[in-house]
């Protein structure tokens, strides 16, 4: 349930291991793979665990996920995209995943921060106040 | 039923047709009532985060990459993978006078089975306690209406006196006189009309108690006709700790609208071990790192945190707060003990071998103190009972000494034999707290002999008999009392001749 604590900052120290110049690299994270395996550490389930929540946490960061009930174009995307590397200082590429619980509207993930503009959480949030 | 169309009518033009942002996270695991989180990037310290299905928690841990939460409720329908919400809001409870009469969970949902409360405000748990400007030093009394604390260790509004003893030494019993007595004080000060009459509310937060308890505890303030005036705040034994552990919290909420109002307010904690066990098990569920006896390091802090609360404020009312700690073996000297002492503005000691002699209530003259109450008592008890402390105290290392059977001189004999007689005096039954005029005249009747002829073990039947003479006899006398609260000659003439007349049909 709980990781271990030498094993939380073993997992730290790789993910700090696969930035180049504040960049997360795939070639990192593959040579960070290739060490964890030659070297093969005691809990290294464990360990491998704790690293990939690291870096799902940061790929996450990076990402904007639409979800939609309808079609989104490539240009709202796109839009979407720039609007929130713009907010957030950072580069963010947007994907798109379709979602029908929607209803209608979008939702768009990046990260911990979810904006929401979707008929299915504004009938949840009608259905709470009434 | 046009009505209701025309409410969601309104509740759909409100809603706002632009993204909301929320700060999420998933639940990584949950036991006992607490909740590891992974992201929740934005949380506060303290904030408010809530769970699927309206359950809310408390961000306590923040760490580098995951948020330790205390769920405050059911955690039974909560799983891992569950996301959970920050909601920018520290936890709140409701306040005002429609909270007086009910019983609330740490909360503020009401318990009692009478309907929702109609509160108009609300006031968050957490507050930082009044700063040095606000305050104001304690100069009004707060009557317990228990005579041996009102004439030797007198509280008054804004104090925080503790009250200390081993488990059934009559503790609660203080604290549950103190309330009658304030309701007691209110009925007749708002009956009087008295414009400056200021009535006192009480909040009794129980902490970790049997519920049979809290129900005898209400049954008890219903029948002394005090739970008008009285909010009861439970967070039982069967409650989560984190119930438990905000409770007080909640409690000084309620009371801090009264203060902030221009109200006096006094504020029960029963107890605070049990407040400080049930902080200790969440800080330990967190990993916190533990100190003496298991306790975090922050165990003062909460404590003192939550008593600095009480307080008298310029030009706006007060807080009296009376923590309850429970000692084992009469051990003073242990860690939770120690820290309320120091925090708090003096104590009541309960000693267990004085409650099994049948001094009730078995307050511990020598162990008891008050730091700022002799500012507040009345010139009147002051007078009649200002030198007791000091005799009680001689009294108690006297008898020690004559236990030896040595031939004791016919100075000593005399002390030991008042100081029998003040003992017998100062016992007096649960549940019927004395208005202060009453106690003035029974402390005068001691101060002046009248006992000195009397048998001991009649002292307190003469005491009694004093007072229903008074009360049915001499109204006007003790009213004169109740409102010039000193004696001067005169009225000290009126008392000796009621109570050679009272003399003269007791000892007929």
């Amino acid at each position: 349930m709980s990781v271990k604590k030498n094993v939380q900052q073993a997992a730290r120290q790789l993910y700090k291991l696969s930035f180049v110049d504040g960049r997360l690299t795939q070639e990192q994270v593959a040579g960070v793979l290739a060490y964890v395996e030659k070297t093969k550490p005691a809990d290294s389930l464990a360990l491998l665990k704790a690293y990939q929540r690291l870096i799902a946490a940061e790929v996450a960061r990076n990402q904007a996920v639409v979800e939609h009930a309808g079609s989104v174009s490539p240009e709202t995307l796109q839009s979407v995209a720039s609007s929130l590397s713009k907010t957030y200082q950072r580069p963010i590429t947007a994907t798109a995943r379709p979602n029908p619980a929607l209803l209608a509207g979008l939702r768009v993930r990046v990260g911990d921060d979810v904006y929401e503009n979707s008929l299915a959480s504004q009938l949840s949030q009608l259905g709470s106040n009434v | 039923m046009s009505t209701v169309l025309e409410q969601i009518e309104q509740q759909i033009a409100k809603l706002q047709n632009k993204a909301v942002k929320k700060n999420t996270g998933t639940i990584r695991a949950v036991a006992d009532g607490v909740a590891r989180i992974d992201g929740l990037s934005d949380v506060m310290y303290n904030e408010m985060v809530q769970f699927p299905g309206g359950t809310i928690g408390i961000a306590l841990n923040l760490e580098e990459d995951s948020v330790g939460c205390v769920v405050l409720g059911d955690v039974s329908h909560l799983k891992e993978g569950d996301e959970v919400q920050t909601t920018g809001r520290l936890l709140s409870v409701p306040v005002g006078k429609a909270l007086l009469g009910r019983s609330v969970d740490a909360l503020g949902n009401p318990v009692d089975g009478k309907g929702p409360i109609d509160a108009k405000e609300s006031f968050p748990v957490e507050r930082i306690a009044p700063g040095i400007i606000a305050r104001k030093s304690v100069t009004q009394p707060l009557f317990t209406g228990i005579m041996a604390i009102d004439s030797m260790i007198p509280i008054g509004r804004g104090q925080r006196e503790l009250i200390i003893g081993d488990r059934g030494t009559g503790k609660t019993a203080i604290a549950i006189d103190t309330i009658l007595n304030q309701a007691k004080i209110n009925r007749v000060g708002l009956a009087s009309g008295d414009p400056k009459f200021r009535p006192v509310y009480s909040i009794y937060v129980a902490i970790g108690q049997k519920s049979s308890n809290v129900v005898r505890t209400i049954a008890t303030l219903e029948a002394g006709g005090a739970l008008e005036y009285t909010i009861i705040v439970a967070a039982t034994a069967a409650d989560n700790p984190a119930n438990q552990y905000l409770a007080p919290y909640s409690g000084a909420a309620m009371g801090e609208w009264f203060m902030e109002n221009g109200m006096d307010a006094l504020i029960v904690y029963d107890d605070l071990s049990k407040h400080a066990v049930a902080y200790r098990q969440i800080s330990l569920i967190l990993k916190r790192p533990s100190g003496r006896e298991a306790y975090p390091g922050d165990v003062f802090y909460l404590h003192s945190r939550l008593l600095e609360r009480a307080a008298r404020l310029d030009g706006k009312g007060s807080l009296t707060a009376l923590p309850i700690i429970e000692t084992l073996a009469g051990d003073v000297s242990a860690y939770i003990p120690t820290n309320v002492i120091s925090i708090t503005d003096g104590q009541i000691f309960l000693e267990t071998d004085l409650f099994n002699q049948g001094t009730r209530p078995a307050v511990s003259v020598g162990l008891s103190v008050s730091r700022v109450g002799s500012s507040a008592q009345i010139k009147a008890t002051k007078q009649v009972g200002g030198k007791l402390k000091g005799e009680l105290a001689q009294f108690r290392e006297l008898a020690a000494f004559a236990q030896f059977g040595s031939d004791l001189d016919a100075k000593t004999k005399s002390q030991l034999e008042r100081g029998g007689r003040i003992v017998e005096l100062f016992k007096q039954p649960n549940a019927n707290p004395l208005p202060i005029e009453q106690q003035v005249v029974t402390l005068w009747a001691i101060q002046k002999g009248y006992y000195d002829s009397i048998e001991l073990k009649r002292v307190n039947s003469a005491a009694v008999s004093i007072r229903d003479f008074f009360a049915t006899r001499k109204d006007a006398l003790l009213t004169k009392i109740r409102t010039k609260a000193a004696l001067d000659a005169e009225l000290e003439a009126e008392i000796k001749s009621a109570m050679d007349e009272w003399k003269a049909n007791f000892a007929g």
